[in-house]
């Protein structure tokens, strides 16, 4: 399934964006709430973040070696992971990205020596991206509602001990590039601002509602945001 | 201190560039760090004098608070700006050799990745600590590093890397570098990057801020 979004749909206000970069409400300094309402207004006509998923209905989950498989591809997801997906039925792969643009923009302000600028360009990037998730989640949640399903979390390579190079092997599955992500041979993805992982799907699994739960990164900043 | 280096070293904390910037609103129309550095070399105080009674102590503050926590990113760019507007007339000073840097400093993100916002928050960091930073921006490979390594003769160098992926590669990196420039201090970060990695990979240096690195780097000047 391929989806595509305004950026306009995806960002959230001020002060979702000043709350990223560590302000509570009303506590950012004006310079900075300027500028990400600027910079949000001229990217909202402009943007586009894209998402693709794709589900496998066939797949063997193994308890001993905490992987999962399908179409001749193992995954190695590794505990924390598996202990979500074991219940489910198929899986669904995902990509999603906030494009190439922002990136540019954010790169070319540093460059000019505009750092603050850069810096907010950035985060919006960061936000768009999870937020193009974040849609692209609930379309799959709505999606397979129809026949009975639900879906986990999503699970990204690089979190919770799954290996970031088994983005070689999800990414193997997007052959047409729709959303315009390449790999790096150290996977990462170009656009940076491009998230990727896993989805389980069955009548017996469950979405955990606080996912911080789940993950053992201390330092992470999104670490006890409710989303 | 004379009042006209506290002016410009508070300036500067609180990312007052000039007399035009309208922040931080309790300095609104006054001379910003700008203006007044420029006065404090017409009324004959040395570079130098500025550069470490003014800019480097507003830096380090700005650095500490943002280790704990008490200002954010961007209140870390803002007083980057400010100190860049000072920097203006100071730079002619480096160029004749009238005023010295504490040493150079080169860095960059490690090949195969592509992130540059915390590799270019450590260098203005570490460049408000009175360093000449020689930035190779990112994906770079290790002979870039060993090119300028040598081109720059006693300078530090510093590795950033923000996937575990590429973290191998930073090992690599290291490697080569440290068998190369067996005295060279070599700095290593970036958010998967943990001490216990610094150290088993022969580095020199850890920190998961910018401040740590800075602190580190006085030790050295
Ligand atoms: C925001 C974010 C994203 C955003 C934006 C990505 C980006 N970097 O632009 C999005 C949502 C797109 C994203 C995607 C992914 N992410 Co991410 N992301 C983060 C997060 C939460 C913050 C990163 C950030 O911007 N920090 C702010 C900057 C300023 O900090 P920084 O770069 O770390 O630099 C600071 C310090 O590290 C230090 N420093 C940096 N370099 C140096 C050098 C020296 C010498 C010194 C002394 C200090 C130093 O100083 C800087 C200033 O304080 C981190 C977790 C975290 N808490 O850090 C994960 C993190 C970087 N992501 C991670 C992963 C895995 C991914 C994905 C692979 C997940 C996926 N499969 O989709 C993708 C990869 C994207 C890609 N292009 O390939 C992992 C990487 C570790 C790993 N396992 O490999 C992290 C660490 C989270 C984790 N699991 O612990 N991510």
């Amino acid at each position: 399934m391929r989806l595509s979004y305004r950026y306009s749909e995806l960002l959230t206000g001020i002060d979702a964006l000043a709350g990223v970069m560590g302000y509570l409400p009303g506590t950012a300094p004006e310079p900075v709430t300027d500028l990400i309402a600027v910079l949000s207004e001229e990217l909202l006509a402009t943007g586009e973040a894209r998402a693709e998923y794709i589900i496998f209905d066939h797949v063997n989950l193994d308890p001993v070696s905490k992987t999962v498989e399908f179409e001749g591809v193992v995954f190695h997801v590794k505990p924390i992971i598996f202990s979500q997906i074991k219940n489910a039925e198929g899986v669904a792969l995902f990509i999603c990205t906030a494009g190439r643009e922002v990136g540019e923009l954010s790169r070319k302000s540093m460059k000019e020596g505009d750092l603050l600028r850069g810096y907010v360009y950035d985060v919006i990037g960061s936000e768009v991206a999870e937020g193009a998730a974040d849609r692209m989640q609930e379309a799959l949640k709505t999606a397979v509602a129809l026949s009975g399903m639900g879906i986990t979390n999503r699970f990204s390579p690089g979190y919770c001990g799954w290996d970031v190079a088994e983005q070689h092997k999800l990414f193997s599955f997007f052959t047409e590039n729709y959303c315009g992500i390449t790999l790096t041979d150290s996977a990462l993805m170009n656009p940076v601002k491009s998230v990727s992982g896993m989805i389980g799907i069955g009548r017996k699994v469950k979405y955990a509602p606080y996912k911080c739960q789940l993950c053992d990164d201390k330092n992470c900043i999104y670490r006890g945001r409710k989303t | 201190m004379t009042e006209i280096l506290e002016r410009i070293s508070t300036c500067v904390e609180f990312g007052k560039v000039d007399i035009k910037s309208p922040y931080p609103p309790a300095m609104k129309d006054q001379e910003g760090a700008f203006e007044l550095t420029r006065h404090a070399l017409d009324e004959g105080i040395k570079p130098g004098e500025i550069l470490e009674e003014a800019l480097i102590p507003a830096m380090s503050r700005v650095g500490q608070k943002f280790s704990r926590n008490e200002i954010f990113v961007p209140q870390m760019l803002m007083a980057a700006k400010a100190m860049s507007s000072s920097m203006i007339h100071i730079k002619p000073y480096y160029l004749s050799g009238e005023t010295k840097r504490r040493g150079t400093f080169i860095i960059g993100t490690v090949r195969g990745d592509l992130h540059d916002i915390g590799k270019n928050l450590v260098s203005m960091m570490i460049e408000g600590g009175g360093w000449e930073i020689i930035d190779l921006g990112v994906d770079v490979s290790t002979e870039k590093f060993i090119e300028a390594a040598e081109k720059h003769p006693g300078a530090v160098i510093g590795l950033s890397a923000l996937l575990t992926t590429t973290m191998e590669n930073m090992r690599k990196s290291v490697e080569v570098l440290r068998n190369r420039f067996p005295a060279m201090k070599i700095l290593v970060g970036g958010a998967p990057v943990t001490e216990d990695f610094c150290r088993k990979i022969g580095a020199d240096f850890y920190s998961p801020d910018p401040q740590g690195a800075v602190e580190y780097l006085k030790t050295l000047a």
